[in-house]
């Protein structure tokens, strides 16, 4: 039988990869399509808002890269365990495209701004990530004391800021906490040891 | 008995009136707290992220202004009947909310007649980008999604109405199911109230 859910983007990491680590860490089944970008042109008119990714469920497509991820958490139980703890979840992972964004220009960037880009980056992140340092719950979740969909958001935009600024955690012992508790967590480590490698 | 609910923010409707809008169509009480430009560096450390609006609750805080709406959206049983409806309005919201940076860099922070001019031909292709979208989408019997009010309706009609009331009167009738959904929020008797009350704020926007 088909699984329920039907994934569908590039074959890239970047905007559905938070959605991907929520199937996995809930280890749900899901069809994870990967199109090529030729495809692109005939499927897109028969998107919700032209873009990807989208999901599909039930006979209904949903679109939004976060507004997906939120919805296979809260079917998978991994947005919250309350309502105000599922507040605390969205205004973390909303602040979080801020970082995502100053990382992501740096590799469009051309080459003579790409050490500017960096440098913005550089600037940006230690404030930032001081308030999430405060913000942050103490026993390696971000929110409340099990996984949520913050903690993977968290996970998939650090690991690529890291990888531009290797000590962006020094210093931050509870954010490095959520990390280590996210590769730590068996079926995530077992998703990212098997997942395909993609340029971004 | 203090509400419940805070919500602090300046004294504008731009980020902070889709969730003052909520309180309002679900009737239920909160104090709506408007600081001055003045007052917010002693408050902006205070903050969880340094920006507003934010709202108290059982002694928490949160920010994000589409995190905040969400959430009252929540309490208040207007995000959505079922998982699949809440996603749905998620969508549109994140396909909107930012025409209202973008609307507020032309209206209220153009530095120039110059900048202005330049800045509406990228709002205007963003609108007719956005508002394309949803009108597509859009459910025909004036909800965007569903067949009741939800927040998504809310947050559209806060940026439709500084559309047509601040940036460029005409553009909404582009946009005939977009315009239904506005028509009905504008006619729910308690949004009605809420408009006619609503403090003028510093600025129209």
């Amino acid at each position: 039988m088909a699984p329920k859910y039907r994934l569908v983007y590039f074959n890239l990491r970047a905007r559905a990869e938070p959605t991907r680590l929520v199937f996995a860490a809930a280890g749900v089944d899901y069809e994870d399509v990967r199109i090529q970008r030729d495809e692109w042109p005939g499927l897109k008119p028969n998107t919700p808002m032209g873009q990807l990714p989208v999901l599909e469920v039930g006979g209904v497509t949903i679109c939004q890269s976060m507004a997906i991820a939120r919805y296979v958490a809260k079917e998978t139980g991994l947005a919250g365990k309350t309502i105000l703890e599922q507040a605390q979840a969205d205004m973390l992972v909303d602040g979080l495209d801020d970082l995502r964004g100053k990382q992501a220009v740096i590799r469009k960037a051309p080459e003579d701004r790409k050490e500017q880009c960096k440098k913005e980056l550089a600037d940006f992140a230690p404030d930032f990530l001081s308030k999430y340092e405060k913000l942050c719950g103490p026993q390696g979740h971000l929110v409340g004391d099990s996984l949520t969909w913050a903690d993977l958001v968290f996970y998939d935009v650090t690991s690529k800021v890291l990888a531009v600024l290797p000590g962006a955690l020094d210093d931050l012992p509870k954010l490095s906490k959520v990390m280590d508790t996210v590769t730590a967590n068996e079926r995530i480590a077992k998703w990212l040891a098997k997942r395909p490698d993609t340029p971004h | 008995m203090a509400p419940k609910y805070k919500l602090t923010y300046f004294d504008v409707r731009a980020r902070g009136e889709p969730t003052r809008l909520l309180f309002a169509a679900a009737g239920v009480e909160y104090e709506d707290v408007r600081i001055t430009f003045d007052q917010w560096p002693a408050h902006k450390d205070s903050t969880p992220m340094g920006v507003l609006p934010i709202l108290e609750v059982d002694g928490i805080t949160l920010s994000q202004s589409m995190s905040i709406a969400r959430f009252i959206a929540r309490e208040t049983g207007l995000d959505g009947k079922t998982r699949l409806e809440r996603a749905q309005a998620d969508a549109f919201v994140d396909e909107l909310e930012e025409l209202i940076p973008k609307m507020a860099g032309v209206v209220v922070f153009a530095k120039d007649e110059k900048d202005k001019e330049e800045k509406s031909k990228e709002l205007d292709k963003l609108i007719a980008e956005r508002l394309g979208k949803c009108e597509k989408l859009s459910g025909s019997d004036g909800h965007l999604v569903g067949n009741s009010l939800l927040w998504c309706d809310l947050v559209l009609f806060n940026i439709a109405h500084n559309i047509e009331e601040v940036y460029k009167a005409g553009t909404m009738q582009d946009y005939p199911k977009l315009t239904k959904v506005c028509d009905t929020v504008k006619a729910n008797p308690r949004i009605a109230k809420w408009m006619a009350e609503r403090p003028a704020g510093m600025f129209d926007f």
